[in-house]
């Protein structure tokens, strides 16, 4: 791939695998496409954004509905992963 | 193979790095925020997952639009639609 | 004969998300599904899709009615036991093993 030209270049890019080499075994914000977001420790994921949390808890419409020691959430129903700690 | 000054969608996003985007989902969901990368791989297959910094993420609710601030995300390109270089966003 | 550079792998470890689904084999899991469905049950087999084999199973429907008359939204559950059976992983959303000690 060609180097992006120009301009503020030399800020540094992050591509998916330096941002997951950074949140690893950090709290993060999964949140799927139905808008249910899980929170807690980022464990592992592989190239299906297959994730596996600790600590998990779930939410729906904000308002906390489970937690899990550990859990497992399948690639296909995430939208994003979120190194936020920030609770509304 | 000769270079043309077609400009691949690939490089016209890889250009977008650094700056703001605007990302458009299949679903009612939408973002913007500064594109500091993506991996890769073939494009047809998949709109890349990318990282995005400083992000509004936008949800069009029936009760109307919710936003929302994220400091950084790994954004999933499985359900991309639209990239726009830019990235005033759905409320300009 | 050369040896086998067999990697030297912790098997408790959790290295990548599936190994979460291993090592719950002939464990009692909880599997949230598509669909406001949930599931409790002994799984026997999996593979990469989450194609699973459950043993033992409850399965939990959550319906939400709206009462024609008050139009309130009444929450109803409904409960089905399987002696065994195969969920297709594309419905899968999420896998708990039990609560495992010492990490």
């Amino acid at each position: 791939m060609q180097q992006p030209p120009i301009q503020q270049q030399q800020q540094q890019t992050s591509s998916p695998t330096e941002f997951l080499n950074n949140v690893i075994g950090r709290p993060v914000l999964v949140k799927l496409n139905s808008g249910v977001d899980y929170r807690g420790i980022l464990s592992c994921l592989d190239g299906y954004m297959n994730i596996a949390l600790e600590q998990t808890e779930e939410y729906v419409n904000g308002q906390l509905k489970n937690r899990y020691g550990d859990a497992f959430i399948r690639g296909n129903n995430v939208l994003y992963i979120s190194a936020t700690k920030l609770r509304e | 193979m000769s270079t043309t000054n077609q400009l691949l969608p690939l490089e016209l996003i890889d250009k977008c790095i650094g700056s703001k985007i605007w990302v458009i989902m299949k679903s009612e969901k939408e973002f913007t925020g500064i594109l500091r990368g993506f991996d890769d791989y073939p494009f047809p297959i998949k709109l890349q997952d990318m990282v995005l910094e400083d992000v509004i993420e936008y949800e069009n609710t029936p009760e109307g639009r919710k936003t929302t601030k994220l400091e950084q995300i790994l954004l999933n390109g499985n359900n991309i639609t639209m990239l726009i270089p830019g990235g005033e966003g759905p409320e300009s | 004969m050369t040896e086998e550079a067999v990697p030297v792998v912790e098997p408790n470890a959790v290295e990548e998300p599936l190994d979460l689904v291993r090592l719950s084999l002939d464990e009692r899991i909880y599997v949230k599904l598509r669909g406001d469905r949930e599931l409790r049950g002994k799984l026997h087999a999996y593979d990469g899709h989450l194609n699973m084999i459950l043993g033992d199973v409850e399965e939990t429907i959550t319906v939400v009615e709206i009462n024609e008359e008050t139009e309130e939204e009444v929450i109803r559950t409904i409960k089905n036991t399987a002696e065994m059976l195969f969920v297709r992983g594309d419905g899968v959303i999420l896998v708990s093993p039990p609560s495992r000690t010492g990490a």
